[in-house]
């Protein structure tokens, strides 16, 4: 059972990335997404590698690009079309924002 | 079609946000149509679960009482996130019975069995 | 074929919702059977006719008017939570009277059709 988790938030400032590992198992995809695109450079992303295999973490790429933040090369960066597309390849989805 | 279970993430304290009533509300009508709901605490969410509280105080409609029906609208799937109540320095004490606490790893699977997750 | 539900929590008055249209138009062109949207909490405010943004900065409002024009996109909004913030939810005012401040291409509905679209939807997205 794969879950996709949308994480809107900055965990520079709030919870949701922390809770989002908490529940996180190793075939889940996770998705940064609005401020959750600062997320790329927080000491959480580390942790959240050992749990999931860093191909199953992506950034949406505008949503990155506009807030200048630098994509490191093994972070896949994904469209809103693809986002669609990851939604129906999992089981189900959590919202984190 | 076969009916689909739903979960809600409740992750607000009660009173300085409507979240908390807000799930709740999303709660007793899936009860009341007769659908699967089962409901997760986790972060400051297990604030609402903790005995001796008192919205009365605050002005506030006491939606947290209302818990106790739970049982009459066939909600029964009721889970803590351990880590959550550790963090918080909290017991398993708490003004509903029945609750299950799980730790992080069992909270989320059995979170993840579930069709439709909302998050409030 | 793939079915979706959209629930947007979230106010128009941030770049928020602009990520939900983003999201929900991306799904539309890709032929993805969304079977409704459901407004709740903060996100009924997207409704709110009287809500006026000035002309250069993103028209959230407009975005779902079009999307429901041309996709026939069912737009549901919470009647308890349009209420506490201020929409006209008196049945006996027509949605394109001048009296009502809600956009008539949103439907006013229940927590009831929450239930409908999660039992008919594959996957159902928060925004």
């Amino acid at each position: 059972m794969a879950t996709l988790h949308l994480v809107r938030k900055s965990a520079f400032n709030s919870q949701e990335l922390l809770q989002c590992c908490q529940v996180l198992t190793s075939l889940d995809i996770l998705i940064l997404i609005d401020d959750g695109c600062y997320n790329l450079n927080h000491d959480l992303l580390a942790d959240i590698k050992e749990i999931i295999s860093v191909k199953h973490i992506k950034v949406i790429k505008h949503h990155a690009a506009a807030r200048g933040q630098y994509v490191p090369k093994d972070i896949e960066r994904i469209s809103m079309s693809d986002l669609v597309s990851l939604t129906f390849e999992t089981e189900n989805v959590i919202t984190w924002q | 079609m076969a009916n689909k279970v739903l979960a809600i993430l409740n992750s607000k304290a009660p009173y300085s946000s409507t979240f908390g009533k807000d799930s709740l509300d999303i709660a007793l009508i899936f009860g009341s149509y007769e659908q699967g709901v089962s409901l997760f605490f986790q972060g400051e969410g297990v604030f609402q679960l903790i005995p001796n509280q008192d919205g009365q105080q605050l002005s506030m409609k006491d939606y947290l009482k209302t818990f106790s029906a739970f049982e009459f609208y066939d909600i029964e799937d009721i889970y803590v996130c351990l880590e959550s109540l550790q963090e918080r320095k909290l017991s398993n004490a708490f003004h509903i019975e029945k609750v299950n606490i799980l730790p992080a790893k069992e909270f989320a699977a059995k979170l993840k069995q579930h069709d439709c997750i909302l998050r409030f | 074929m793939n079915k979706l539900a959209v629930i947007i929590t979230s106010p128009p008055s941030s770049n928020l919702s602009v990520t939900a249209i983003e999201y929900v138009e991306a799904a539309l062109a890709m032929q993805i059977d969304i079977v409704g949207v459901f407004f709740y909490q903060d996100g009924v405010m997207h409704a709110n006719s009287y809500v006026d943004i000035p002309s250069d900065e993103y028209q959230a409002n407009a975005k779902w008017l079009t999307l429901k024009n041309k996709f026939k996109l069912p737009l549901h909004l919470c009647a308890t939570a349009a209420s506490k913030r201020g929409l006209c939810i008196d049945e006996t005012i027509k949605p394109d009277s001048q009296l009502s401040n809600i956009d008539n291409a949103f439907a006013v509905s229940g927590l009831g059709e929450l239930v409908e679209l999660t039992n008919y939807a594959d996957r159902v997205v928060q925004f």
